[in-house]
C-alpha cells in the first residue's frame, strides 16, 4: 500500500472508529468557545460576569476561557476596581483560526 | 522465539529507564567516558518532574534555566539514543553483563526527525481536551507539543482524543504527521541497567475530607508550581474556581506523606521546602496576599534550608503548627480550614481564599515486575531497595542493575543528581570490571 503523505488520517479512520463521547466532547467545546467569544464581543467581561451572563459554573468558565487565552482567541485586560478579578477580551490581533 | 526474530535488535552499553533529572544524569555521566546509552522514557519529553516547576529551592534558580540546558545536551549527544513514549516490556538478565529487554515505542504519529514544531498543527486541531502537562488546569489540543520546553520539541498526536479529521495534516508544512505509525517493539541488548523510573505524587482524592475536586479553590502543589512558573497555565496566579486573585492562601503539609490512614507513613522529605519556597514566590508575585502554612514539623535539615525557612518567616509568612482535619466551603468560593492548634491543644476555624495541598512522593510501581528472571527487591514502602545504601547506594538486588533517583526514595533534587552520579558510577565500575576480565 502506498501511503498518501499529509493525507494518512483516512487509513486510520478505516481501522479505528472515533468514539462517540470524543465527538461529543469536540461539539461542547466548539459550542462553548463560540458563546464565550460572542459574550466577549459585546465587551470584557470577568469570569463570574461571564458566568453569570452565560449560565454556566464559574469554573468551567475560567477553565475554557483561560484555554482560549492559551490558543489565541482572548487576551487579558485591566483588572477590576476591587483588585480580585480581571476581565478579558477578545484579542485585538486575533486570528480566527481552528 | 517468534516473536524476538521479528524485533529490531539494537545495542548499548547502559539501558537507562527514566529520562528524568537522575536518569539523565546518569546518562550523560556514562556517555561523556564513551558508554552508548539508551535512555527509555514513558512521558513524550525528558526532563521529568523537574522540567514543569518553576524555581528550585533554597537558591530560587529557574528549573527551566538548569533543567533545558542539561536535557539538550541529553538530546544531542553522540552517545544518548533517546526513546520517548516507551517503556521496557521485559528485562532478562542473560549472564553478567548480558541483559535483554523488550522495549515498546508507542506511536507518536509524528515524524519526529522532519516535525520542525511550529505548532501550525496545534493550531489547526478543532480538538481542546484537558492539558495533563498543567495538571488540569487549562486545555490543550490533541495534535500538541507537549510542553514549551519539551525535548524532543516536536509535536505528537494523542489518539485517544482525535477525531481523525486530518486538519492537523493539512496544516502541517513539512507532512510529518503520520496516522500509519504503529507500535513498534525492540530488542535490546546492554551490559548494564539503570533503574531511574523516578515517583508519582500523592492523590490527594484518596484524602475526600480535604475536599480536592469537589472544591475547586482547593489545588495541588504541583498545580501552584504552574500557576507560578513562566509557562504559567493563567495571566497570574488565580483560584481555578471562578479567577479571582487570591490574597489569603493556606498550605496544607503532610497530605499524603507521614499518614498511616493513605498507606504512607513516611516523611516526603520536600514538601516543606518546596511549599516555604511557593510562600515566597507567592509573595514576589502576590504581594498583597497572606499565606500561612499549616505544619506538623518543619523539616529544613539540608545545606541552607534553615535559612531559607527563616527567610520566609521574616518575610511575613505565617507557619501554624496545626493538623487541619477538615476542610468546608462558603458560596463564594473560600475554604474554612477546622485545625488542631498543636501547640495551644485546642481545634480552631480559618478562613482562606485559597487552599494549596502539599502533596507527597509515592513509588512509582512496576518496574520490578519488568525485570523477567530475577528478582528487583523493593523495600517496606515499594520504592527500589538499596542492598547496600552506606557502601554502595546505586546498588540493587541484582547484579548489573543501579538505582538512580527517588526510584530508591524521596529526595530533593540536588540529592536525585548525587546519586544519579553515583548510579553512574557504580555502572561504570560494573562495566569495566568486564573490560578486565
Amino acid at each position: 500500500m502506498e501511503v498518501e503523505k499529509g493525507k494518512t488520517a483516512k487509513y486510520l479512520k478505516e481501522t479505528r472508529p472515533v468514539p462517540k463521547e470524543v465527538t461529543e466532547h469536540l461539539k461542547y467545546f466548539t459550542k462553548t468557545k463560540k458563546t464565550l467569544l460572542n459574550a466577549l464581543k459585546e465587551g470584557d467581561k470577568t469570569v463570574p460576569q461571564l458566568a453569570e451572563e452565560l449560565k454556566l459554573p464559574k469554573n468551567e468558565v475560567m477553565f475554557q476561557l483561560m484555554s482560549l487565552l492559551k490558543y489565541g482567541f482572548v487576551e487579558t485586560g485591566e483588572i477590576d476596581d476591587n483588585d480580585e478579578y480581571f476581565y478579558y477580551k477578545i484579542k485585538s490581533n486575533g486570528k480566527s483560526k481552528s | 522465539m517468534n516473536m524476538q526474530e521479528q524485533m529490531k535488535t539494537l545495542d548499548y552499553d547502559v539501558l537507562v529507564v527514566g529520562g528524568g533529572i537522575a536518569g539523565g544524569e546518569s546518562a550523560l555521566n556514562l556517555a561523556n567516558i564513551g558508554y552508548k546509552v539508551l535512555i527509555v522514557e514513558k512521558e513524550l519529553s525528558i526532563g521529568g518532574k523537574m522540567i514543569l516547576l518553576s524555581k528550585v529551592f533554597p537558591t530560587l534558580d529557574c528549573a527551566a534555566c538548569i533543567t533545558t540546558p542539561k536535557v539538550s545536551e541529553i538530546a544531542r549527544h553522540p552517545n544518548i539514543t533517546v526513546f520517548t513514549g516507551a517503556e521496557p516490556l521485559k528485562i532478562t538478565k542473560k549472564g553478567e553483563h548480558r541483559f535483554e529487554a523488550v522495549v515498546l515505542q508507542n506511536p507518536r504519529y509524528v515524524d519526529v526527525e522532519a516535525c520542525t514544531g511550529c505548532q501550525l498543527c496545534e493550531e489547526a486541531c478543532p480538538v481542546s481536551v484537558t492539558d495533563e502537562f498543567q495538571f488540569g488546569l487549562i486545555g490543550r489540543k490533541a495534535a500538541f507539543i507537549p510542553f514549551s520546553i519539551a525535548s524532543p520539541r516536536v509535536a505528537a498526536i494523542d489518539i485517544e482524543n482525535c477525531i481523525l479529521c486530518g486538519a492537523c495534516e493539512r496544516a502541517c508544512p513539512p507532512d510529518c504527521i503520520d496516522f500509519t505509525q504503529t507500535e513498534q517493539k525492540y530488542l535490546v541488548k546492554a551490559k548494564a541497567v539503570v533503574t531511574a523510573t523516578g515517583f508519582k505524587l500523592f492523590d490527594p482524592l484518596k484524602i475526600p475530607r480535604y475536599g480536592y475536586d469537589k472544591f475547586d479553590n482547593v489545588i495541588t502543589s504541583m498545580q501552584m508550581e504552574r500557576e507560578l512558573a513562566p509557562t504559567r497555565p493563567f495571566n497570574t496566579v488565580l483560584r481555578p474556581g471562578d479567577g479571582k486573585m487570591p490574597d489569603n492562601i493556606a498550605y496544607v503539609l503532610c497530605t499524603g506523606s507521614r499518614d498511616k490512614s493513605v498507606g504512607n507513613p513516611i516523611c516526603s522529605q520536600v514538601c516543606c521546602m518546596y511549599s516555604i519556597k511557593q510562600a515566597q514566590l507567592l509573595m514576589g508575585s502576590l504581594p498583597m496576599a497572606d499565606i500561612t502554612i499549616y505544619y506538623l514539623h518543619i523539616r529544613a535539615f539540608g545545606k541552607g534550608f534553615n535559612e531559607f525557612y527563616a527567610q520566609a518567616q521574616d518575610m511575613g509568612v505565617e507557619f501554624i503548627k496545626g493538623k487541619v482535619g477538615k476542610i468546608t466551603e462558603k458560596d463564594n468560593g473560600n475554604l474554612i480550614l477546622r485545625y488542631e492548634d498543636i501547640e495551644a491543644g485546642i481545634v480552631k476555624e480559618a478562613e482562606h481564599d485559597m487552599v494549596v495541598l502539599s502533596v507527597g512522593v509515592l513509588p512509582n510501581r512496576g518496574i520490578d515486575e519488568v525485570f523477567d528472571n530475577e528478582t528487583l527487591k523493593l523495600d517496606p514502602f515499594h520504592f527500589i531497595n538499596q542492598s547496600d545504601i552506606l557502601a554502595s547506594p546505586a546498588k540493587t538486588s541484582i547484579d548489573g542493575v543501579f538505582v538512580a533517583g527517588t526510584a530508591s526514595g524521596p529526595m530533593d533534587i540536588p540529592d536525585s543528581i548525587l546519586s544519579g552520579g553515583a548510579a553512574s558510577a557504580e555502572t561504570t565500575s560494573y562495566l569495566r570490571r568486564e573490560e578486565s576480565i
